[in-house]
């Protein structure tokens, strides 16, 4: 393979194109997978706000009925797996699985350690540190967003219940978002790359191979096929047209082969016509 | 007398031979060379390859990389990594094709290997090893495939020439004529 034309101008054009397009493939892949995900981690911090705004006046006025149907209602949203609201202390207050109510949460669980890591907590997240992902029980890949109850003058000065204005932080809304949807999205896109990419691949190297058949091996076939044709027959026959360059190389063997002819015959001529030596 | 007329021919016949011996042994000692230069991109590759076994095992022997970002500082963003990376395979192919058009001997197959390393590490350190990991290993495996098949092809056709001058040597005690260079 290596010792013809076509297979030492193949391998090199194979292995770059192939090599270069899956490089270009997954970096491309992988840049689109990030931005799916930030975009559903931004849609997940939406919707934790949405439930935050929603539950404010049911927890300013203390009316813990009013914020478990909340709560339950909005866990029976499609594509929501858990929602949690979690006071000071760590415990469940209000949960969409109501056997997690009063349940204390260890803080060094992922999803707490991310402020509970050092002594004093951390008070304030970015949107994407308030994200994780897990998988439930039933192997689903869940991205749960954990967005602190901030204490506001209102929540302080409230007549219901009384919190310390000195207090940032009065619990935490912990809300999981099935990522089937996000993942099955990706998993077309990957699809429909992996196919784009294997036709960029065969096209490209069937157009290398068809030019290359064109331009040089068919030319070159016909070339050796003259030149052995004239080495078997004394009388060289001029070159048919050979394309390019080719048709030059074929003129000059032509004419070497015909000057070749020349001398040799006018050789046996001197040869034939020379006189018998006498003294033998 | 006539003893010491016949050393005086072998001291003659020795000293003519004596250049063929030594072009004999240089130019099988440039073959040997050639041979082991061949495999030179498959050992790089070979080490590669040991790096990536590394990089897929996450690097456990190397500090975590918070601890390394807590010292050093934020490393470059994963886009801005993968933005060189293609830079560098693009630089890399390209000159890798020229030097195999030129026909130069250039051994540049190892430090290929530390670029390359030097991008798991990155990707690492950003914590995104994970998702570009193929990348870097598809980079490295086309850029080391090139350069093998490059120092393959280039020895193996020194190799071939090498010894049709050893073989005109034998035949006529000489090397052959300098080729006239037809590219020019």
């Amino acid at each position: 393979m290596f010792d013809k034309i076509a297979g030492r101008a193949l391998v090199p054009v194979g292995i770059v194109v192939t090599g270069f397009l899956v490089v270009c493939f997954v970096l491309l892949y992988a840049a689109i997978k990030q931005v799916v995900i930030r975009d559903s981690i931004g849609h997940a911090n939406n919707l934790a706000g949405i439930v935050l705004k929603s539950t404010r006046y049911a927890m300013m006025k203390s009316d813990g009925e009013l914020n478990g149907a909340i709560i339950r209602n909005i866990s029976e949203q499609n594509g929501v797996q858990h929602v949690r609201i979690f006071n000071k202390k760590g415990v469940v207050a209000f949960s969409s699985k109501p056997e997690e109510v009063n349940r204390q949460v260890d803080k060094k669980a992922e999803g707490c350690v991310v402020c509970h890591e050092k002594a004093a907590p951390v008070t304030t997240l970015g949107n994407m540190q308030k994200a994780r992902t897990f998988k439930n029980a039933a192997g689903e890949e869940v991205l749960a967003i954990t967005a602190p109850i901030y204490n506001e003058p209102e929540c302080a000065n409230a007549a219901c219940h009384f919190h310390p204005a000195e207090q940032k932080v009065l619990g935490t809304l912990d809300i999981g978002l099935s990522q089937e949807a996000t993942l099955g999205s990706l998993a077309a896109i990957r699809m429909e790359m992996v196919i784009f990419s294997i036709l960029t691949l065969f096209l490209t190297i069937a157009g290398v191979i068809t030019l290359l058949k064109m331009i040089v091996l068919v030319p070159m076939q016909k070339l050796q096929e003259y030149t052995e044709k004239s080495a078997r027959n004394s009388h060289a026959s001029r070159p048919t047209n050979l394309p390019y360059e080719l048709d030059k190389i074929a003129e000059s063997y032509y004419f070497i082969r015909t000057k070749l002819n020349e001398t040799e015959e006018s050789s046996f001529k001197t040869v034939d016509d020379a006189p018998v030596c006498q003294n033998k | 007398m006539e003893q010491a007329d016949n050393n005086g021919t072998e001291a003659v016949g020795h000293a003519a031979y004596a250049p063929q011996a030594t072009l004999r042994q240089g130019l099988l000692d440039e073959i040997k060379l050639l041979r082991r230069f061949s495999n030179r991109g498959l050992w790089a590759l070979s080490l590669f390859l040991v790096v990536s076994t590394l990089a897929w095992r996450d690097f456990w022997f190397l500090p975590s990389p918070a601890s390394v970002v807590a010292s050093l500082g934020a490393p470059p963003t994963p886009m801005m990594i993968s933005l060189v990376l293609v830079l560098y395979t693009f630089s890399a192919i390209i000159l890798s094709l020229s030097r195999m058009m030129s026909g130069l001997r250039h051994k540049s197959s190892f430090c290929h290997v530390g670029y390359l390393g030097g991008f798991y590490l990155f990707y690492y350190l950003a914590e995104a090893l994970t998702d570009n990991y193929w990348a870097v290993f598809g980079a490295g495996f086309t850029i080391l495939c090139l350069e093998s098949y490059r120092i393959w092809t280039f020895c193996s056709e020194n190799i071939t020439r090498k010894l049709e001058q050893l073989a005109f040597l034998e035949r006529n005690g000489r090397l052959p004529p300098e080729e006239p260079d037809l590219s020019e």
